[in-house]
């Protein structure tokens, strides 16, 4: 791909100061955030935005797996960015707005009260939404006005639902095991339970659940590859952190068991699973089928959060880690293909093996850990997500679940695998394509930042898998205070 | 403080408006000065009185028997009032740059101060006889503020306005008329003043009279079916928009049925009957047939206008709760609605003020050649949308946590249609902003290379609206303190 000079670019040597200044940035936010989650439990209260409801910060254990998870992989992203932004163009304005959403999804993983979480909720939606128009064209924009809407539309409903759960809950402050004051409920479970349906749903947008799914596959394939990596590995999870806090933080799993709010949300997974991984294994061009994968793979994590069991809590935890790792990893090996060919369609990146292989292995080590297949790090938590649905008082769904989830594994491979394939092993007949502006992509690929990112990314996902038992003991740990002493 | 100030208070601005065409001012900057400290000395007033409230009421002349002309401020009045106060010096400072393309000053500026001391009438009306006197007075100043620029469509727009306003003002005359039969006493008094032995078996005759002047005034407020007049007056000159109906005259239809509801008929009366969830229900329509008909609109200034037609049923909505948080409720998202659409109205203005354009598709790019002005209108949509940490979230939540503490369905619809209208809020405002920031990638910049931001007379009101947006969004106790004792002494 040829490298003119594009609109809005900077020249060599500002372009430097810039990387050097969003570098430095980066790296102190990201220090002093890991500092400030691992330093101990501390909590910190801003001023009073309601009555009685400050912009309260908490730091707790699961806050800090979201803060390390997202924080790592922003870092990744953004030194993948230095180089790949270069063929996008307008630098300044990516990198002001890729800190600013990092600055607000750690305000938003901190926040120690419903109402803290919807403030910072909102503001991700409004910040991110500059990464995903980026390159300015119609169809970008429009996407990005789709994010907008299903965004608020989400968020309204979620709000539907905090206005009734601040009327029943003795406080909005997050608590486990539920803050609801249940001599309030009594009489009026009918509406509560359509209002936490509500915030389900509402939630759910973001992480890209069924009805309000389908923002994610426009807006997060036109956006530039950095960004659509932490828009699908990290800001989707923002849904299910809010689905975590709000569920059983606030509203507590006994008032949900058994409802038909748990029902519908289980219908609402599995269907999103399934049809998130057809849509996947029949889309052709590239982003799209990834974001399709998120579709499917984050409402994983949300149907182990519906089975409102330890071991369900446990794996969809771990998928959340898992997911942010290999997404991210999928989604910059895409963005390096794209970089290095200018080609977006799967069936374009025959041969590709020859002269990429560094960023093709990384891709097929994520896309193998993204199957489940041992000892990469989706199996384990696939299999912490089955045990959970096995243990579950679910009835059909106990078993359908698993079912549903081996089935979509199994598309799984056919939609991801098939590039590694043809990337390594285009067949005989094929002939590379030559021609002008193509002697870029004869060399081989050398390292640079772009794949060591991806090496690193891939190294993750195959560490949780090989070594996953401290984590899993610091989930368990997590789950157990939540369910008190349901899992050992 | 004195009760007879509160005569000056309004006698000021309407004297010293009517003096305007007659004085003879050798330079432009003469009347300004002239009007400004004439609105300064009347805000300053109206503030002691707000903070040092005259326990007495003054009577300025006496009709016959019960009826008078008698003005006392009571919680309720102050906040309108505090409103207006805020309000008027810097709506007005604005107006003296944006008039500058309209001609007729003399004429504009003398009703316009005009109107301020008819509204402050309005909100220190003791009586119902009063608060009708000064209605229709207000009708009628404003009727040359509309017609200002005296094209066809704006003599159109005037005489649906005086149709609309004076059907409406005979609607709340019957129901004048009534409070004075079945009334103790034609004061505003916390609770109402109806006497239920007079009333015998005419409760529901009484109801319907309620629904009839309830209409009446809310014509002002523009709830559906009475919204027609709203959008179209948007021919008027921007500070009339945005000042007079978005903020004065339709907030003056609100403070009237809450006058009516809560001081006259009284809420015991009214709390679960049909004329509640008629109205009720009316006023949720409108709240999601305003945005939507908002959302069609390409016109700027109409599509404002249409989004004030929604939020001021949120008003509404809040009012007919009949519970201390609704009132409490109505009462934030008057304040709160007032900032967030004056601003909103103000930046509209700007742009027609400095390019003349008035449609949103002629907007695309403006981002980069008026950013001051872009960013304000952004922050505004934000907090019309209820973002929080901008007012609007907070008054949302006051009138949602009403709406959920009356366990009424009728309630729960209201939280919904509150946030069907936000989420048409963010689109309709929102697709402004993604336009005039975000133009495409083609987009050629030299066909917009004369338009910039204007000066800072236009930008300092608007700059002040929006701290307060924020100090409201993001410490509102101050104002929900000051709201909630309002409310003690409402009930």
């Amino acid at each position: 791909m040829s490298h003119e000079k594009l609109e809005n670019s900077l020249d060599e040597k500002k372009l430097k100061k810039l990387h050097c200044i969003v570098a430095a940035v980066l790296l102190i936010l990201v220090l002093s955030a890991l500092y400030a989650v691992w330093s101990g439990e501390g909590s910190l209260t801003l001023f009073y935005i309601m009555d009685n409801i400050p912009i309260y910060f908490h730091v707790d254990a699961l806050a800090r797996v979201f803060v390390t998870v997202t924080s790592i992989v922003w870092l990744l992203a953004g030194f993948y960015a230095f180089i790949y932004m270069g063929h996008e163009g307008n630098e300044k304005r990516f990198f002001f707005f890729y800190i600013l959403v990092y600055v607000v999804l750690i305000a938003l993983e901190l926040s120690g009260n419903l109402v803290t979480l919807y403030f910072f909720y909102e503001l991700m939606t409004l910040t991110s939404m500059p990464l995903v128009l980026h390159n300015g064209s119609r169809e970008a924009i429009m996407a990005a006005l789709k994010y907008l809407f299903y965004s608020m539309c989400g968020a309204y409903c979620a709000l539907f639902g905090i206005y009734f759960l601040y009327q029943y809950c003795d406080t909005l402050t997050f608590r486990a095991g539920g803050t609801l004051n249940m001599t309030l409920v009594s009489g009026n479970e009918t509406i509560l339970l359509i209002s936490v349906l509500m915030m389900l749903i509402g939630f759910g947008a973001k992480a890209g659940m069924f009805p309000l799914h389908s923002w994610l596959t426009s807006a997060h394939p036109v956006a530039p590859a950095p960004a659509s990596a932490v828009l699908s590995s990290i800001i989707v999870k923002g849904g299910v952190l809010a689905i975590i806090r709000s569920v059983y933080y606030i509203v507590g799993v006994d008032f949900i068991r058994g409802s038909f709010v748990q029902t519908a949300w289980i219908i609402l997974t599995l269907l999103t699973v399934f049809m998130g991984s057809m849509l996947a294994y029949r889309e052709k061009v590239f982003k799209k089928r990834l974001a399709y994968s998120t579709v499917s793979q984050v409402s994983y994590i949300l149907f182990g959060l519906a089975m409102l069991t330890p071991e369900g809590f446990v794996g969809g935890v771990l998928h959340v880690i898992c997911h942010a790792f290999i997404k991210c990893a999928l989604f910059l090996a895409a963005g390096s293909f794209i970089f290095h060919t200018g080609r977006t369609r799967v069936d374009e990146y025959a041969g590709i093996g020859k002269h990429m292989n560094i960023t093709l292995w990384c891709y097929t080590i994520a896309s193998l850990a993204l199957i489940g297949i041992p000892p990469m790090s989706g199996f384990i938590s696939k299999w912490y997500l089955a045990q959970g649905a096995l243990q579950s008082q679910t009835g059909i769904f106990r078993f359908l679940g698993p079912a549903v989830l081996l089935l979509s594994a199994l598309l799984t491979a056919g939609y991801l695998l098939p590039v590694t394939i043809k990337g390594f092993l285009p067949g005989k007949d094929f002939i590379p394509e030559t021609g002008e502006g193509k002697e870029s992509e004869c060399r081989k690929e050398r390292l640079d930042i772009m794949n060591a990112a991806l090496i690193i990314l891939a190294w993750f996902s195959i560490l949780f898998g090989v070594l996953p038992n401290p984590l899993i003991s610091y989930v368990s740990e997590i789950a157990y205070r939540l369910f008190q002493g349901g899992i050992r | 403080m004195s009760s007879y100030i509160m005569v000056i208070a309004v006698l000021l601005p309407m004297i010293g408006g009517a003096l305007i065409p007659l004085l003879p001012f050798s330079k432009r900057n003469m009347m300004a000065v002239y009007i400004e400290i004439i609105v300064l000395i009347t805000s300053a007033l109206t503030f002691m009185l707000i903070f040092n409230r005259p326990v007495d009421a003054f009577v300025l002349f006496r009709f016959t028997g019960q009826l008078s002309i008698s003005f006392r401020l009571d919680a309720a009045g102050s906040v309108f009032a505090t409103i207006l106060a805020f309000m008027w010096p810097l709506a007005t400072l604005y107006s003296f740059e944006y008039m500058k393309h309209e001609g007729h000053e003399k004429i504009f500026f003398a009703f316009y101060t005009i109107t301020y001391g008819i509204t402050l009438g309005i909100s220190m009306a003791e009586d119902i006889v009063t608060l009708y006197f000064f209605y229709e007075m207000l009708t009628l100043v404003t009727v040359p503020l509309v017609l200002h620029t005296l094209s066809r469509e704006a003599v159109l727009a005037t005489r649906t306005y005086l149709y609309y306003s004076l059907g409406g003002a005979a609607f709340a005359f019957i129901g004048m008329i009534f409070i004075l039969i079945y009334g103790n006493s034609s004061n505003f008094t916390p609770g109402g003043v109806m006497d239920l032995s007079r009333m015998g078996d005419n409760t529901n005759l009484l109801l319907l009279i309620y629904v009839i002047c309830f209409c009446g005034f809310s014509v002002k407020a523009a709830m559906c079916p009475f919204s027609g007049w709203l959008p179209k007056a948007g021919v008027a000159p921007t500070p009339v928009t945005a000042l007079l109906h978005a903020v004065a005259v339709v907030k003056a239809g609100a403070f009237a049925t809450m006058r009516i509801t809560y001081f006259s008929f009284g809420t015991e009366l009214l709390r679960g009957t049909w004329a509640q969830y008629l109205l009720l229900a009316l006023a949720i329509f409108t709240i999601v047939f305003g945005c939507s008909r908002a959302l069609k609109e390409t016109h700027f200034k109409r599509r404002l206008a249409w989004s004030t037609v929604s939020n001021l049923s949120y008003i509404l909505f809040g009012v007919l709760l009949m519970s201390p948080l609704g009132l409490a409720g109505a009462l934030t998202h008057m304040l709160s609605h007032a900032l967030m659409k004056i601003t909103a109205f103000f930046c509209a203005g700007a742009v027609i003020y400095k390019t003349g354009r008035n449609y949103i598709h002629q907007l695309d790019g403006f981002g980069k050649k008026m950013p001051k002005i872009m960013v304000i209108y952004t922050i505004s949509a934000l907090a019309l949308m209820g973002v929080p940490g901008l007012c609007g979230f907070t008054s949302k939540w006051y009138l949602a946590k009403a709406a959920v503490a009356t366990m009424n369905p009728i309630g729960y619809i209201g939280v919904a249609a509150i946030l069907v209208s936000a989420l048409l809020t963010a689109i309709y405002m929102l697709t402004v902003t993604v336009r005039v920031f975000f133009p495409g990638k083609d987009f050629d910049y030299e066909s917009i290379s004369d338009v910039e931001d204007p000066n800072w007379v236009m930008i300092l009101p608007l700059v002040i609206f929006v701290i307060v947006m924020f100090v409201v969004g993001l410490h509102p106790q101050f104002m929900t303190d000051a709201v909630s004792s309002v409310v003690a002494a409402s009930f």
